[in-house]
């Protein structure tokens, strides 16, 4: 199937990305491509069992030690007493924009 | 120039001779890394197949492990190996960025437990390694740094996306190298730089510090010379480890007891999905030829079929995608790696870090994927691929009951251009053919050098063995080396300023 611009930016907008107009012309013709490449999968018969994933051993339910603080806020782009800064949850501009 | 004084120097030889000299006291892990310092530092202004290389810290390392040579004390099967690691396997306190500008400047808090049995073992990583952005691409040519080019033609890729890591070990620099394999990541760049490289089955090395692309399929594997140092290579790493669930808990067969055994008897099925009008005239006579030299070896050759083979490269493109999607959510400029100046709110942060610092192959595949999971594409797409892996599952099962291993070509062609394919990600995508099947099933397989095309560059076979059977693929592999004469050593064709074939290797 071909992928629509209004598509296209849909699936930015679930992915947080965005594109300039150049961009996600190109984009929805290479997706639009490949997505036709991948529509012969219906051409295909699928098996009713999906794999299970039964057999996998699970994790233990106790506390272990994790990262230190200060190793884990070593990579953090902005840090103070400790904790990580970041942006406001609301701010005036809106989402993703 | 790019000289070499033969099979007597210290960077030229076999990761196993290395070792057993380091051990014997005949040489020094210290001189060993000298000299493939010196040899990288030859070569790697025409291969570009480094991000930063760690030398100081590897001659530390080189010396405590003389250290303990002389004072009697044991050394690990890899003593004074210098090796190069993809840049996604953690080292602690060394940056690892996947070769994208969304992790410049972060530091591995800890190490990923493959790489800390390298270390266990005696290994020296002298540096880390080009790849493309995320292991996204079949040519090195994603990297947001550079470009890594094809020891053998300077013109052409090494292959991807482990391409910084087989162009290392092509070159000289290093006689071993790691890489991670998430639909052939390890086997095609091994295969387009005339090497060995070996991706085990899914959950035989634990994942545990190399970043995640498609979880379901990512394994970390050795590229070496010959198919004895690259089983070196894997025992070192193997094993069951309780940081990583999906580790199996088996024991290791030792891949090196049995190595030289031969393969008569066995049965090796050759698919009768390759086909040779798809392969070029050289890679189909290449192909043929191969499963020649295996009926030479004692080997029965038995035809089999898996039909959709021809539906892998559709099926991965959806699978990884669809995991890459959600494992690359995490990186979103809050905890670490690169974030957006002038974000001013949470959500703008997201967006603007990561349209910011994903290269253009990384967001294709996002996006890719987030459709494939998306509400009212999910069962026509994810849902139907999982069930197209099941069938190929169920027909691979049934291939091995009629055969031990199966053959096919690594890839479809020998090294291509730089930027031949790079404007159309569709025709880079169907280099992936023949190594998708096993990533997706999660089997053991293995490429390893064949012959040549008409060009002079190096063609593959690929051997695939049922799962857990990596001792059984590289003895096969090893009798069908056995019966070749291949040498690493590859012409830097094409290097600017210097006539074709001006280098020797």
């Amino acid at each position: 199937m071909a992928l629509t611009t209004e598509e296209v930016r849909k699936i930015a907008t679930l992915a947080r990305l965005r594109f300039s107009p150049e961009e996600e012309g190109r984009l929805t013709a290479q997706l639009g491509q490949i997505v036709e490449y991948i529509d012969q999968l219906q051409a295909f018969t699928g098996s009713a069992e999906p794999e299970s994933s039964a057999g996998l051993p699970e994790g233990q339910d106790s506390v272990l030690p994790c990262l230190p603080r200060e190793v884990f806020l070593a990579n953090a782009p902005e840090e103070r007493d400790g904790f990580l800064v970041v942006a406001e949850v609301k701010a005036s501009e809106a989402e993703g924009s | 120039m790019i000289g070499s004084s033969g099979a007597s120097s210290l960077w030229d030889l076999t990761v196993e001779e290395t070792a057993r000299r380091v051990a014997a006291g005949e040489t020094t892990a210290v001189e060993v890394l000298e000299s493939a310092l010196s040899r990288t530092a030859e070569v790697e202004p025409a291969i570009g197949a480094y991000l930063e290389i760690w030398a100081d810290e590897a001659r530390g390392r080189a010396g405590r492990i003389d250290a303990r040579v002389a004072a009697g004390e044991p050394v690990g099967p890899l003593a004074g190996v210098p090796i190069a690691l993809k840049d996604n396997l953690s080292l602690s306190g060394h940056a690892v960025t996947c070769a994208s500008k969304i992790l410049e400047g972060y530091v591995a808090p800890y190490t990923a437990t493959a790489v800390e049995r390298l270390l266990a073992a005696g290994a020296v990583p002298i540096g880390r390694a080009n790849m493309d952005e995320f292991a996204m691409g079949s040519s090195c040519e994603n990297s947001s740094v550079q470009v890594t080019r094809n020891p053998w033609d300077l013109s052409r890729v090494p292959g991807g996306s482990s391409g910084g890591p087989a162009a290392a070990v092509a070159a000289g620099s290093v006689p071993l190298s790691f890489g991670s394999d998430t639909g052939g990541s390890i086997r095609q760049p091994a295969a387009l730089s005339g090497i060995v490289g070996f991706k085990p089955t899914y959950g035989r090395v634990s994942r545990y510090g190399l970043v995640a692309f498609a979880s379901s399929t990512d394994q970390i594997g050795p590229l070496a010379k010959n198919v004895r140092d690259a089983a070196v290579g894997y025992a070192a790493i193997a094993g069951p480890d309780a940081h990583d669930s999906t580790c199996a808990e088996r024991a290791v067969e030792d891949p090196l007891a049995g190595i030289e055994d031969g393969i008569r008897g066995l049965k090796i099925g050759s698919l009768r999905e390759v086909d040779p009008s798809g392969l070029g005239p050289a890679n189909a006579r290449c192909w043929h030829e191969s499963l020649e030299r295996l009926a030479r070896a004692g080997a029965e050759i038995v035809e089999v079929s898996v039909p959709s083979l021809q539906a892998a490269i559709a099926v991965y493109y959806v699978i990884a995608t669809s995991e890459a999607s959600a494992n690359l959510a995490r990186f979103d400029g809050i905890r670490y790696g690169r974030r957006a100046s002038g974000a001013n709110s949470l959500a703008a942060t997201y967006v603007q870090s990561r349209s910011e610092g994903f290269g253009p192959e990384v967001k294709r595949r996002i996006m890719l994927g987030t459709f494939a999971l998306s509400s009212g594409y999910y069962d026509a797409y994810y849902g139907r691929a999982r069930a197209v892996l099941e069938t190929m599952r169920c027909e691979l099962d049934a291939a091995f009951k009629r055969c031990d291993l199966l053959v096919s070509p690594t890839s479809p062609t020998g090294a291509f251009k730089i930027g031949e394919r790079s404007a159309d990600p569709l025709a880079m995508y169907l280099s992936d053919i023949y190594t998708t099947p096993a990533s997706l099933v999660g089997l053991p397989a293995l490429a390893l050098p064949a012959g040549f095309d008409d060009e002079g560059l190096p063609l593959s076979l690929q051997i695939t063995g049922r799962p857990f059977a990596e001792a059984q693929v590289l003895r096969a592999g090893r009798a069908f080396e056995a019966m070749g004469d291949w040498r690493v050593a590859p012409t830097f064709k094409n290097r600017p300023g210097l006539g074709e074939g001006a280098i020797p290797p």
